[in-house]
């Protein structure tokens, strides 16, 4: 283990250890009440991805809301690092399906957001150069260094995800939730960002629970694979990807791969 | 644990491609400086036209009490602006003062209020409720309609024309402010709770500042209301002002005095739309070319 450089910061540093126990939601409106999720459980270890992947209506992305701490459970409880969820934390990163740039803000700015807000509730107190020299080392390692001043609406589509990736970067969280990130983009574009989502992992162990409704992604990018779906919606299956990591986009047509693949379809028809 | 730093190499074979990224941003800004170039000569071309069919218009018709000369009409428009007309009066530029004034106290005072009311039913269910009904009857009525009795209970002061400002812009300004609250998608607050923010931080930082080009525009649609609030209540209840000149002017067909003061309506109507247009582009960069 490396020293930390000074000023640093070193929250969330270690990947975290999640564990959802028995955690159901049930939203109402109008009277009418719908059960969104029931008796989900699941651990997810430190350093591991794990993709939930279903249809729409499945739970899996209210799942997701009550692990980052923006839906409160009916039943049971998310425990991360051992902590008991009850609302957002900068220690739990969020990436979604639309990039959600602030797009008053410049990249840089963008990134500095994060560490900025949290100076501002107290939460640490390291100086503008400090801060500034850390951005412009998170735009270099998601290859944004010359973008700092650019605007989103300046940038192509992949370089607006890699931008939101630097963002939720900044804060060094623990755990990385992230919404159907690449739902949006062209094939080739996702293709490139399912290889550099699968090298940030390489070097930058934190902890991964990633939403998707594509078989192909889920077993090109997990470590397992949660199934969900049913009435009530749940988690159906959890399998895991006998495959050796790290992966490459290339590997996805290979028969292990398809092999898989094909395992998963079925649990899903189930 | 992981070494940040290392990943820094991971990516340098990414330099080739940024290289074609960083060219591919600066042909997107040229291109949107030549746009925005060839936006400005169309329109410049366009006001030049206009003003010739006026001069070829009214050298024909030769009858300068049915329509005065561009020339002529600027020529007052110069003379005026430091000579008074009628004799005893302040000369053009007072009441250019005075109109500008009267616009910015009203208008100020009614986006404040305007933007702090539609916040409010932004926040609190009851406000809204309870809110909601009474701008929907005000809207919808035209501001001129309570001059008189503006006057009644004001007299012809400056007090009335405040308050009709203000009874202009506040509706407007509430329902811009409270739509454009609406919009600001509930994931980007979350987002921004994930980053560290506090609530109350989000508000501002996030909700009212993602909002703000869409109150910007709600501001260029009430100064448009407010301007012609203000002409129209110069020209039924005042001593001074551009409304009242050009109401006296053409009480005895000077009508190149009323033209004159018709361009200097026009004219500060630009300056100040330009000004909120400014305003909206520090707000919104993606407007920016």
């Amino acid at each position: 283990m490396t020293a930390e450089p000074a000023g640093r910061p070193t929250q969330g540093q270690e990947p975290a250890h999640v564990s959802i126990r028995g955690v159901g939601k049930t939203f109402r409106r109008g009277g009418r009440r719908t059960v969104a999720l029931a008796g989900a459980s699941l651990d997810v270890g430190a350093g591991e991805l794990v993709c939930l992947l279903g249809p729409s209506g499945c739970g899996k992305s209210t799942l997701l809301r009550i692990v980052a701490g923006a839906l409160a459970t009916d039943e049971g409880e998310v425990t991360v690092n051992g902590q008991r969820v009850d609302g957002p934390s900068p220690d739990r990163g969020m990436l979604f399906q639309s990039p959600l740039l602030f797009p008053w803000l410049t990249t840089k700015k963008n990134v500095l957001f994060g560490p900025l807000a949290q100076r501002a509730a107290g939460l640490h107190e390291r100086d503008d150069p400090v801060l500034d020299a850390d951005a412009d080392e998170i735009l270099a390692t998601v290859g944004l260094g010359g973008f700092g001043d650019a605007f989103p609406h300046e940038l192509s589509g992949g370089m607006r995800h890699r931008a939101a990736f630097a963002r939720a970067l900044a804060t060094r969280p623990s755990l990385l939730l992230m919404d159907e990130p690449f739902g949006a983009l062209d094939a080739i574009t996702r293709s490139r960002m399912h290889e550099f989502l699968i090298k940030v992992r390489e070097q930058y162990q934190t902890t991964i629970i990633f939403v998707t409704h594509d078989i192909e992604e889920a077993v090109l990018l997990g470590d397992r694979v949660a199934v969900m779906g049913g009435r009530p919606p749940g988690i159906r299956h959890v399998t895991d990807v006998p495959l050796a990591a790290p992966r490459s986009t290339l590997d996805v047509d290979t028969e292990s791969f398809t092999a898989v693949k094909r395992k998963i379809r079925a649990s899903l028809e189930e | 644990m992981a070494d940040w730093n290392t990943l820094q190499i991971v990516f340098a074979e990414r330099a080739a491609v940024t290289a074609d990224d960083q060219q591919e941003l600066s042909d997107y800004r040229r291109d949107r400086r030549r746009a925005r170039t060839q936006r400005l000569l169309i329109g410049l071309g366009s006001v030049v036209v206009l003003l010739a069919a006026w001069e070829i218009a009214a050298v024909a018709l030769g009858d300068p009490v049915i329509l005065p000369t561009v020339t002529a009409t600027v020529h007052a428009f110069f003379h005026y602006f430091t000579h008074p007309y009628p004799a005893q009066a302040p000369p053009l530029w007072w009441d250019v003062v005075v109109s500008l004034r009267r616009i910015l106290i009203g208008f100020v005072i009614g986006v404040v209020l305007g933007v702090a009311l539609g916040a409010a039913m932004f926040a609190n269910r009851v406000i809204r409720h309870a809110i909601d009904p009474i701008i929907e009857i005000i809207r919808p009525l035209p501001p001129l309609a309570f001059i008189p009795p503006l006057i009644v209970w004001f007299g012809i002061g400056e007090l009335p024309k405040e308050v009709l400002l203000v009874f202009g812009v506040v509706p407007v300004m509430t329902i811009a402010t409270l739509a454009a609250l609406g919009e600001v998608p509930e994931d980007l607050r979350l987002c921004a709770r994930t980053l560290g923010a506090t609530r109350r931080y989000t508000l501002l930082h996030v909700q009212l500042r993602s909002a703000l080009p869409a109150i910007i525009i709600g501001m260029r649609i009430s100064m448009a209301g407010a301007w012609t609030s203000i002409v129209a209540a110069e020209m039924l209840a005042a001593t001074s002002g551009i409304g009242y000149l050009i109401s006296e002017a053409g009480d005895y067909l000077n009508m190149s005095i009323v033209f004159a003061g018709i361009i200097t309506i026009a004219v500060i109507g630009l300056i100040l739309d330009a000004l909120l247009r400014g305003l909206l582009l520090i707000a919104d960069p993606s407007r920016r070319s």
